[in-house]
This record gives structure tokens, C-alpha cells and sequence, in this order.
């Protein structure tokens, strides 16, 4: 559904993205893993253009275009087909919950209002945060506020929610309640990629996973063939550097 | 457009001649409503019974009039006063007499006095109570507490404030010539109205600030990043 | 001398009264057209183009280097013999408060510009970014989710302008127009001088009242606006 081929991108002088190709089929859960520098997130926000790659085909359904010289119109539509959600939430601060979630419906998308909040209820719901729709940001706990920011992102029904590591801003007490979330959508079939750091949580809720390093995808598969049977050195090494002993369950 | 630079040139060097003047009126007043500023700003914190409230006052009507509007009370109040008090402790001293700039010097220090007051007040109160309390442990005195550890602190935050209260000055005194002194506002009035060259005689008194205020503001550079030393480290 | 006599003080407020229309009618003229001056001016502060933020910045600089009484003399006796030159144009016989006005739009435009600048800045480009990634146009990101925050960051600064303003606004008396200190240099003339202390202190009152009341006002907005902010602290990130 969504394909990306040869994404090159610069940093003044440095190269953050060396050429990397990713697919990601309907239903596919992509989990991006990596050191720091390796380009994961870079390569995550050029996908909705928050950065504009120097070169790069995207294929996404049955629209075609050129990565470096999309046009607004072009990137318009493939923002309303794709959802983000933050690393830092940006919940928007001078709105309530309720009215966060329905921003992108009402503002992007047109939706009356009435009918935007029935859909925004619904997502709110299935985060479980009903309860707190006139809360404003700061009243909210960050594991609340990042739940928030998934309502934000299921209720205008993208065809692929982009995550930025999703929980590396949480308190460690907060973060399950997130994780559960997100496995929830897995189990229900909404089509993810996902840039984290948590591996366990990774290697249950991946169908396909992605190691990338120094802005090359080093090495990719199934969860079992990247946890389990690393073939290459610098993915063992990654590996081996993050989790000592670790029990995945695949 | 029609510019007369030889005007221009010359009204130039009269402006400069007397930059002292308003160099002096800037500095006499501040370094007159540092102290007063500063203790000001303690009893405003300490909120001391009357003292505080009469303090508060004073520089909530100092900051809500305008300058223009202080000077032209002071300069219509101050000399027939003065004269009527001289009268009548029987001095012969001719009040009118006196330099105009006198004048000048009290109002522009009761004016800055007030803005530095507050200045003052935001920085010191900006200052954790924890130092205070850190200091006199260590054994020091409350004037040493403040002289070595509170001020230069306060010194910090305040700088950047201190710098816009100067400049503000500076430009308050091209109101000097309204008692009568002669500054580079009152300089250029003069020049202007000899051979109706105004816009010459304006824009030059213009270019005159503008330096001033540009050398100014580079000195408080110099000091905030002296100041600020030890702040260097905890910058981002 | 003449013994002072305090009842004047409130004898000479009717006398005055009308005259604060015009006083209040330079400063809000000044500060609508400065606003959207210094809404120019931020905008080329943040623009791509160096020639047009150097402009601005230069500007701003320049302005805040004047004292305004010397930029009132200079719009004063320079725009007409400008406009005269350049366009032909001769506005020589224009009302004095059409001079005071502009003379006090360039002045405001410029520390307006730089409060706009400031506070657009602090926003977080996370927001910028989230309002886009859920589906709104630049221009909708920047009015509905932007312009809201970073209005109320700068409430407190803009008051701040608006206040320093209504001060210098006193000055234009200098080149002769009838407002508040205008009238009032009128009433001491009237009376050979007599009643000066009177009238400075009535006319000192009204601008006491009108700092005060600008003041509380902005106050008010303030509480208004940054109801958000204190709805977080009292409930206590309800967890």
C-alpha cells in the first residue's frame, strides 16, 4: 500500500538517510529499530514530509510522486491519509481534549461538528479517556496526554498511523498504558510504523521489523528472523547492547 | 530631496557639542536612582507597614503620568517655591538664578528611581530564598549575604532591564529643553529655527541618539557578559 | 506667589473633559495602524529574505534609538516637504493630528514587531507539526492552533507597548495640537500663567486614571486567556 524507494536525505553536510527502501502492506505492523543517528526518525517524518527528502519515490495506493519536489497539493493529500503521533505528544495546548481529537476532522477535513465529536467520542473511548474530553493538556498526565495524541490519530481513519517513539517521554510507570493501546490497534488490523525503543514490546506487536544504522537499513525481516536469528554483526551487536538476556514473546 | 548639507554638516557638530550635556543629565540621574532604586526595592519586599504602601505609590504615580507632564509640574512648581521658602527663612540667594539643570537632574532621577525600583524589586525577589538562608548559615552577615551573593545575582537578570531604563533615559532627556537646558534636542530646535532648515537640524539630532544610544547599549553588552560569567555554563 | 488654590484643580476638569477624546483618539489611531505596521514588520522579521528582516530589524533599531519627540519633528516638518518632492503632492494644509498619528504609528509599529516576533518564536514547532500532520493547511495550523497560543504569550508585552504609548502620546502638544496637555497649555496661557500647578496636576490625574484603567484591563484579559494555564495548576495534572 505504502512504498518508498531509494530516500536520500542531508543534513548540511552529514547524509542521514543513504538510499533505504520500505513497504508496508495493508495490515503490516513496521517496527523501526536503531542506535541514535541511525536516521529511524528522520525516515519517519519524511513519510508525512515534516522533512523533505533530497530524493525519493513515494508509491502510496494509487498515487505516484517524487519525494523532493512533492508538490503542497500532493502533500496535502498524503497527510490526509496518514496520521503522526509524537514522541512529545503535541497536543494542541490551547484546545481541549475533545477538541484536539476533532481538530483534524472539522479543520482538515471538513467535517461538520456534530459529527465529528461522535467520532471523536468513539476514539476517545477506545483510548479510555471518555471522561476527561473538556481536560485542557496540562491538566493530564503525559501517558494521558499521549493517549490523547492516538485518539488524535485513529479518528480521522488514516490508511497508516506513523509513531515516533511513542513512549520514550513517559514516566517508565506510564508507558504499559500505551503499549496496550497500540497492541490493541495491531490486533485490529490498522496498519502501523512504529519507531521505538521498547523491544519486547517490539518484537510482540511487529509483523515486520527494520534495523536500520548510520542511515542504512542494516537488516530486516520478520520479528523472528531479526530478535531471534540476527544474520548481521551490528544488529547482534545492537541486540546484545540493549537486552543482555531478554524472553521475547513472539 | 532638497537637503542643505552644508546645514546638515554643520547643525552636525553643534548636536555633538552637546552630547556632554545629555550624557551628563543621563548619568548624574542614574547613578542619583541607583541607591534610592535599590532601597526601594527592598522595602517593597520586605513590605514594611506604611513605608511599603507609600513606596508603592510613588513610583505607581511616577510610572503612570507622562515624563512631559512631570517636568512641566516640576519646572512650574520647584523655582517659585524654592524662591517663597527662601524668602521666608530669609536667605538672599536669587533662586532664579540657579543652573536650570538642577531642575533637570531631580526630575529625570525621581522619574528613572521609580522605573528601577521595579527593575530592582523583579530581580531581587527572582532570587531563591535558599541563598539567603545559605549564606547566613555559612556565617555570613545580611549586608555581606547581599553585597557577595544576592546582588551579583540579581545583577544578572536585572542588566538587560537596566540597559532598556537607560536608553529610555537618554531619549527622556531630549525633553531637557523644556526647562530651559541645553541639550541636543534644545541644540537642534535652535539651529532649526534660524534658517527654517528643520528637517536637516532634526535628522541630525536623530543620527546623534541613534550613536549614542547604539555605544550605550554596547557597553551593557560588555557588562552583561562580564556579569554573567558564571552563568556561562547553565546557558541552554 | 500666588497661593495655591486646589479647588481649581476640579474646576478646570470639564473644561478639559472633551479634550480627552482627542488625546484617546491619536492613541488608539496609533496603535491600530501601528499593530498592523508591526504586524508587517514581524512577518519580514521571519521572512526568508535576509534584505527584508535586515530592513525590519534596522528599522526597529532605529526607532527605538529615537526619542519621540524628535521622530514628531521629524514627521512633522519632513513628511510634507517629502511628499511635496517626491510625489507633488502638498499636505502642508492637513490637520495636525494627522502628523501625530503616523509620527505615533512608526513609533508603536516597532516594539509592537518585536513583541509579535517574540512571542510567535516561543511557540513550540511540535504544534506547527501536529496541526499538519492531522490534516490542516498551513495557513489553518498557523490561525487556529499558532496565532491563538502565541496571542496570549504576548497579552502582557503588547499591554506593556500600549501603556509606554499613551504616555509619549502627551507630546503632541509640541507641534501645537489641542488635546488633554494641548487644552491645558491653553487654560495657563489664558490666565497669564497663573494656575499652572492646578492644571498639571488635573491633567496628571486623568492620565493616572488612564494608565490605571489600560492597566487593569490588560490584567483582566490576561486572567482571561491564560485560563488554561491556571486550570492546570489548580487541578493538579489530575492523574
Amino acid at each position: 500500500m505504502l512504498k518508498i524507494t531509494n530516500i536520500h536525505k542531508k543534513y548540511k553536510t552529514a547524509e542521514v538517510l543513504k538510499g533505504v527502501d520500505i513497504q508496508v502492506a495493508k495490515g503490516d505492523v513496521v517496527v523501526i529499530l536503531g542506535p541514535s543517528g541511525s536516521g529511524k526518525t528522520t525516515l519517519l517524518r519524511c513519510l508525512n514530509f515534516l522533512e523533505h527528502a533530497d530524493q525519493g519515490e513515494m508509491e502510496f495506493g494509487a498515487d505516484r510522486l517524487q519525494l523532493a519536489s512533492a508538490s503542497a497539493r500532493e502533500i496535502a493529500k498524503v497527510r490526509k491519509k496518514t496520521a503522526f503521533v509524537f514522541q512529545n505528544y503535541n497536543l494542541f495546548q490551547n484546545k481541549t481534549v475533545l477538541e484536539n481529537v476533532t481538530a483534524g476532522l472539522i479543520l482538515g477535513r471538513g467535517i461538520k461538528r456534530p459529527e465529528a465529536e461522535v467520532i471523536a467520542r468513539k476514539a476517545l473511548a477506545k483510548v479510555g479517556l471518555s471522561d476527561r474530553e473538556t481536560y485542557y493538556p496540562l491538566q493530564l498526565s503525559g501517558g494521558q496526554q499521549q493517549r490523547v495524541g492516538i485518539a488524535r490519530a485513529i479518528a480521522v481513519n488514516p490508511d497508516v498511523i506513523l509513531f515516533d517513539e511513542p513512549t520514550s517521554a513517559l514516566d517508565p510507570e506510564l508507558v504499559s498504558e500505551v503499549l496496550a493501546i497500540i497492541k490493541q490497534l495491531a490486533r485490529e488490523g490498522t496498519t502501523m510504523v512504529i519507531v521505538t525503543h521498547e523491544m519486547n514490546f517490539a518484537a510482540d506487536v511487529a509483523t515486520h521489523a527494520i534495523f536500520m544504522a548510520e542511515g542504512n537499513i542494516v537488516e530486516q525481516g520478520s520479528p523472528q528472523d531479526i530478535f531471534l536469528h540476527p544474520q548481521q554483526e551490528r544488529t547482534r551487536k545492537f541486540l546484545r547492547r540493549i537486552l543482555p538476556q531478554v524472553e521475547y514473546n513472539i | 530631496m532638497d537637503i542643505n548639507y552644508q546645514f546638515l554638516e554643520q547643525t552636525f557638530y553643534l548636536v555633538l557639542a552637546a552630547v556632554p550635556t545629555t550624557l551628563n543629565l543621563t548619568v548624574t540621574s542614574l547613578l542619583l536612582s541607583l541607591p534610592l532604586a535599590f532601597f526601594m526595592a527592598l522595602v517593597r519586599l520586605r513590605r514594611t507597614r506604611y513605608v511599603s504602601g507609600f513606596v508603592g505609590a510613588y513610583i505607581t504615580l511616577l510610572r503612570g503620568t507622562p515624563i512631559v507632564l512631570q517636568i512641566l509640574l516640576i519646572y512650574s512648581l520647584l523655582p517659585s517655591l524654592l524662591h517663597a521658602l527662601v524668602g521666608t527663612l530669609g536667605w538672599t540667594i536669587n533662586v532664579f538664578d540657579w543652573n536650570p539643570i538642577l531642575y533637570a537632574y531631580l526630575v529625570f532621577t525621581l522619574n528613572t528611581t521609580a522605573l528601577l525600583a521595579e527593575v530592582f524589586r523583579s530581580a531581587l525577589g527572582s532570587i531563591e530564598r535558599g541563598q539567603m538562608e545559605a549564606a547566613l548559615c555559612a556565617g555570613l552577615t545580611k549586608v555581606q549575604a547581599y553585597v557577595h551573593i544576592l546582588i551579583p545575582q540579581a545583577l544578572v537578570t536585572a542588566l538587560p532591564n537596566i540597559c532598556n531604563v537607560t536608553v529610555n533615559l537618554i531619549k527622556g532627556t531630549s525633553l531637557a529643553f523644556l526647562m530651559t537646558v541645553k541639550d541636543m534636542t534644545a541644540v537642534a530646535k535652535v539651529a532649526a529655527s534660524y534658517g527654517y532648515n528643520y528637517i536637516e537640524a532634526y535628522l541630525d539630532v536623530f543620527a546623534g541618539y541613534i550613536i549614542i544610544c547604539s555605544i550605550v547599549q554596547v557597553l551593557f553588552v560588555f557588562a552583561e557578559s562580564h556579569v554573567g560569567r558564571f552563568r556561562l555554563i547553565k546557558q541552554k | 506667589m500666588r497661593p495655591f488654590a486646589p479647588e481649581f484643580i476640579l474646576a478646570v476638569i470639564p473644561d478639559l473633559l472633551p479634550y480627552l477624546g482627542v488625546t484617546m483618539a491619536v492613541a488608539l489611531g496609533s496603535i491600530v495602524a501601528g499593530s498592523l505596521f508591526g504586524t508587517l514588520l514581524a512577518w519580514a522579521k521571519l521572512s526568508a529574505s535576509t534584505l527584508l528582516r535586515r530592513l525590519a530589524v534596522a528599522y526597529t533599531y532605529a526607532i527605538r534609538c529615537t526619542p519621540p519627540i524628535v521622530l514628531l519633528f521629524i514627521v512633522f516638518y519632513g513628511l510634507p516637504k517629502f511628499f511635496l518632492e517626491v510625489f507633488n503632492v502638498n499636505i502642508n494644509s492637513y490637520d495636525k493630528i494627522f502628523f501625530v498619528v503616523v509620527s505615533f504609528t512608526l513609533l508603536f509599529a516597532a516594539p509592537v514587531s518585536e513583541v509579535m516576533r517574540s512571542a510567535y518564536q516561543s511557540i513550540d514547532r511540535g504544534q506547527y507539526e501536529a496541526a499538519v500532520s492531522s490534516g490542516l493547511s498551513p495557513w489553518q495550523a498557523f490561525y487556529h492552533i499558532v496565532l491563538p497560543q502565541a496571542a496570549v504569550i504576548g497579552l502582557p508585552n503588547f499591554g506593556n507597548s500600549v501603556l509606554s504609548l499613551l504616555k509619549e502620546g502627551s507630546l503632541a502638544y509640541t507641534v501645537g495640537l489641542v488635546d488633554l496637555i494641548g487644552r491645558g497649555q491653553m487654560i495657563i496661557a489664558h490666565h497669564y500663567g497663573a494656575y499652572a500647578i492646578e492644571t498639571y496636576l488635573a491633567l496628571a490625574l486623568f492620565y493616572l486614571l488612564l494608565t490605571l484603567g489600560v492597566e487593569k484591563s490588560f490584567l483582566q484579559l490576561e486572567r482571561r486567556y491564560s485560563r488554561q494555564k491556571h486550570n492546570g495548576e489548580e487541578a493538579g495534572y489530575g492523574y
